[in-house]
């Protein structure tokens, strides 16, 4: 599991995307992350400090590699900008659907 | 685990769950160019609700519902 930073991680994340189009898959996992990399201590201990802020763990698996990243609140809305772009270009093989032009327009045209 | 058939009932369950367990909860995507689809799954170790898109227009919706959830997770409370 490598850690990367957002930009460097959605560029993996194209290779990854790339090198899985033929056969194979890719995996992608959000999750929330309070910043602790400790477990959460048994009953009597003194619990973890509660976090300020909670930030997001973004994980991308396809075979053996795995990478990940953390999503800050304040980088939110420039990493989904890269990642709304990212799934635009990679995930393209969906089917795609016409659409129906309607009867009123047809026959004016 | 079966998958729901319509978004706006995926969409909901989802947000639910989230909010009910959101230091528990994950979601998954996996992208299956080949067969062309994507599989969405929301869990909190106990239930689980997923949807399998494979039409364009699903994507437009996907991307709505993640940067909903992510600016969930990457939040003050």
């Amino acid at each position: 599991m490598v850690l990367l930073d957002n930009s460097n991680f959605i560029l993996r994340l194209e290779k990854i995307a790339n090198a899985a189009k033929k056969d194979s898959s890719f995996t992608l996992t959000f999750k929330r992350y309070d910043g602790h990399d400790k477990p959460v201590p048994r009953a009597g201990r003194p619990p973890l400090p509660k976090p300020e802020t909670y930030m997001c763990l973004m994980r991308a698996q396809s075979k053996s590699q795995k990478i990940s990243t953390v999503v800050r609140q304040e980088d939110v809305p420039t990493m989904m900008g890269m990642y709304s772009q990212f799934m635009k270009s990679k995930m393209d093989g969906l089917k795609r659907v016409k659409k129906v032009k309607s009867k009123a327009k047809a026959t004016k045209g | 685990m079966v998958f729901v058939k319509n978004w706006e009932d995926f969409e909901i369950a989802a947000e639910n769950m989230y909010m009910a367990n959101p230091q528990n909860c994950r979601y998954t995507m996996k992208y299956v160019h080949s067969k062309g689809h994507i599989l969405l799954k929301m869990t909190d170790n106990v239930k689980c609700v997923q949807y399998k898109a494979e039409n364009m227009p699903d994507l437009k919706k996907i991307e709505k519902i993640t940067s909903n959830l992510v600016g969930h997770m990457a939040s003050k409370e």
